[in-house]
């Protein structure tokens, strides 16, 4: 194909083929990987769905942007950080030397998922207007710039934008304190 | 730097040396500063897990497909005929039109005037966005009727076909559409291309809405990535 977006650029705008892909190239080899950790088949099926997470987040994030590695080498490291952590939870022995290398740029949130004001948060923000998702996750969740955003989603001016975003963040504010 | 401004580099992650100290010591002193900063962490949390767990079932589905040993072939079959039902429309060559045009369609936002309730009641622009904004399409169908035919803004021709569009009248959106002089070129311009295309889509002229759409996927415009995608979808 010519000028075929880059596969970190497909991922970078969430394309739902290029995670399926990126997914089904890695899934075999990274099951045989994690083999030699003492997690089980399940076990290991899902930290490497968190790992495909990490990276289509980070993607997104525009952390991949300069990638220097392989995107395959990449999700092995990410892998490798998820699989240390699953260990500790659980846990399990851990040989240190084996994970000498792994650190990532990844908040994991492990105890939040518990959180019950959280859950409540998160609930109501499913509640919010389409307009307002998507401003709200475009800056909190993939971190851009106003600016940015108010080129990609077509604002005439960024105090439209803004005053929208501060709209939005009340709005949700009403319904948690409701 | 207003507080504003701070916490909202802080969240793009591009406040400098002085600007984080200042930070750091608002977030000791300033009390509605710190409320405000804690807030808006937690719905980056909040929004973070969410997309996280939308990702995960959409990855957790890609498995449902690979048959597993203590599967029985019907499972297995059925299982197969789900996922061909949700993916019918993106590998058929016989595009389901409707299909097309509820995975696109997406309202069109409010980027003209900010709309502040009280301000300028009287103002029939004001007026105008606020019904579109809360969703009033056909009293916004009105207004935007009005303002067009006193003033002839491009503007409010654009919302007047997007409430015909929210309110399912697509042969008078059509008609709509078609008064925008598409040579003009403003800012405007690829977003009527992408909602006529999609208007188009509705009223299975998927010929004309190919035509615009190629014109879209093959020039630089915030719509040229769906377009892309749209084209190779209805082709």
């Amino acid at each position: 194909m010519e000028n075929a977006p880059k596969l970190t650029e497909l991922l970078k705008a969430g394309n739902e083929k290029a995670i399926r892909t990126v997914y089904e190239e890695h899934r075999n080899g990274f099951l045989l990987f994690a083999k030699r950790y003492s997690l089980g088949d399940d076990e290991v099926l899902d930290v490497y769905q968190d790992a495909i997470i990490a990276l289509c987040e980070n993607a997104r994030k525009g952390k991949l942007d300069d990638l220097q590695s392989s995107i395959s080498t990449y999700l092995f490291s990410i892998g490798k950080f998820m699989i240390y952590h699953r260990l500790k939870k659980l846990g399990k022995q851990v040989t240190v030397n084996d994970f000498e290398q792994v650190e990532m740029e990844y908040e994991l949130y492990d105890e939040e998922e518990q959180n019950s004001k959280l859950t409540l948060v998160r609930n109501y923000f499913s509640q919010l207007g389409e307009q307002c998702k998507k401003v709200l996750t475009l800056f909190y969740y993939e971190e851009k710039k106003l600016d940015e955003i108010q080129k990609l989603l077509g604002y005439t001016n960024k105090d439209v934008l803004k005053s929208q975003k501060s709209r939005c963040l009340k709005q949700l504010k009403d319904l948690i304190n409701k | 730097m207003n507080h504003e401004e701070l916490i909202e580099k802080y969240f793009a992650k591009s406040l400098n040396n002085d600007e984080k100290s200042l930070f750091d010591q608002l977030m000791q002193t300033n009390e509605t500063f710190r409320e405000q900063v804690v807030y808006e962490e937690e719905v980056q949390r909040a929004i973070t897990l969410n997309e996280r767990q939308a990702l995960k079932k959409k990855l957790q589905s890609f498995e449902i497909k690979k048959p597993k040993r203590n599967y029985t072939i019907w499972y297995a079959a059925a299982s197969f005929a789900v996922m061909l039902g949700i993916g019918y429309w993106t590998f058929s060559n016989d595009v389901d039109t409707n299909a097309v045009y509820e995975e696109y369609y997406q309202s069109y936002p409010n980027v003209v005037a900010p709309t502040v309730r009280g301000e300028n009641s009287t103002d029939i622009k004001s007026e105008a966005f606020y019904s579109y904004d809360s969703g009033d399409y056909a009293k916004a169908l009105t207004l935007f009727s009005k303002l067009y035919d006193t003033e002839k803004e491009d503007y409010s021709l654009f919302y007047k076909s997007l409430s015909l569009m929210e309110l399912k009248r697509f042969d008078e959106a059509l008609s709509s559409f078609e008064q925008f002089d598409l040579q003009k070129n403003n800012g405007f311009t690829p977003y009527v291309k992408w909602y006529k295309a999609l208007t188009l889509i509705k009223l299975e002229q998927k010929e004309k809405a190919v035509v615009l759409l190629k014109e879209l996927a093959n020039s630089t415009n915030p719509m040229q990535k769906m377009a892309k995608e749209l084209v190779t979808e209805l082709e």
